[in-house]
């Protein structure tokens, strides 16, 4: 039978990308809340061969500009649209391409795709998905699988 | 030593020079590509001691830029810095001429452990 990631996995791997390149506190990220509203950031990888599907995070614009400048080490307000743009979509590829790793494979990985609001994939539905908070801003990460 | 940084993320280029310092290498000169193509033309007009190269980017990706190279007959060091790091993408990257693979997220000691023995 085919493994499919867990949300612990999800979340093992998100929060190892958080704590080696965003915030060095593990604790700074933490389990729970709801998912966000209102406006939305949303970064996200495609897969195509053995498991297609998708892998997204979405979060707040407050957090996607935090994460950003945490990744380019200035502060939150130099933060341009396009620095946030290459964040969101670095932290996709690299949550996207650990869970890759535990999905059957050969599977191929695309570039990142990073939009402003909710992304769906028609015929994809969501099958695994964590929520988080950092610095009381919520942050969602899903995994996706394409109806066969 | 001349080492050249290729990912199409700013971000990642800034995050592997910084953990390259990190781990004791900041004497050396670094210089970055967003994409293979760019790589291509920064190695021809002065050529790296190493490589270090993301796998997945628009232009050219990190495995044609490894192949272009060695069928135009420079044997560079080369080493990808790519968030997949299956068993099947480490043995692709062996198979092309890669000496390793490091995995984002990555530390400063996993880029000692690939740069340190080729610069004993």
């Amino acid at each position: 039978m085919t493994y499919i990631p867990s949300a612990d996995d999800l979340e093992v791997i998100t929060r190892e990308v958080w704590t080696s390149f965003l915030d060095g506190d593990p604790a700074g990220l933490v389990a729970g809340g709801d998912p966000p509203t209102g406006e939305q950031i949303t970064g996200c990888v495609h897969l195509s061969g053995a498991y297609t599907g998708s892998i997204m995070l979405q979060c707040s614009p407050p957090a996607a500009r935090d994460a950003a400048a945490a990744l380019f080490s200035i502060a939150p307000g130099d933060v341009t649209q396009v620095e946030v743009v290459d964040a969101i979509g670095e932290i996709a590829n690299m949550v996207g391409g650990n869970v890759k790793s535990m999905l059957p494979g050969p599977s191929l990985l695309s570039l990142p795709m990073v939009v402003q609001g909710v992304l769906s994939v028609p015929g994809a539905q969501v099958v695994r998905t964590v929520q988080l908070i950092w610095r009381a801003e919520p942050l969602t990460v899903s995994l996706w699988q394409q109806a066969s | 030593m001349r080492i050249l940084i290729v990912d199409d993320s700013k971000a990642m280029r800034m995050i592997v020079a910084r953990t390259l310092r990190e781990a004791g290498y900041d004497e050396h000169e670094f210089v970055e590509a967003s994409n293979g193509r760019q790589a291509l033309e920064v190695v021809a007009d002065e050529p790296p001691d190493v490589v270090l190269c993301d796998w997945n980017m628009p232009e050219m990706s990190g495995l044609e830029l490894l192949t272009c190279l060695r069928g135009a007959g420079w044997s560079i060091p080369f080493g990808f810095v790519t968030s997949e790091a299956s068993p099947h993408m480490r043995a692709a990257a062996i198979d092309a001429g890669a000496m390793f693979l490091i995995a984002k997220p990555f530390t400063a000691q996993d880029f000692q452990d690939a740069l340190d023995p080729m610069l004993a």
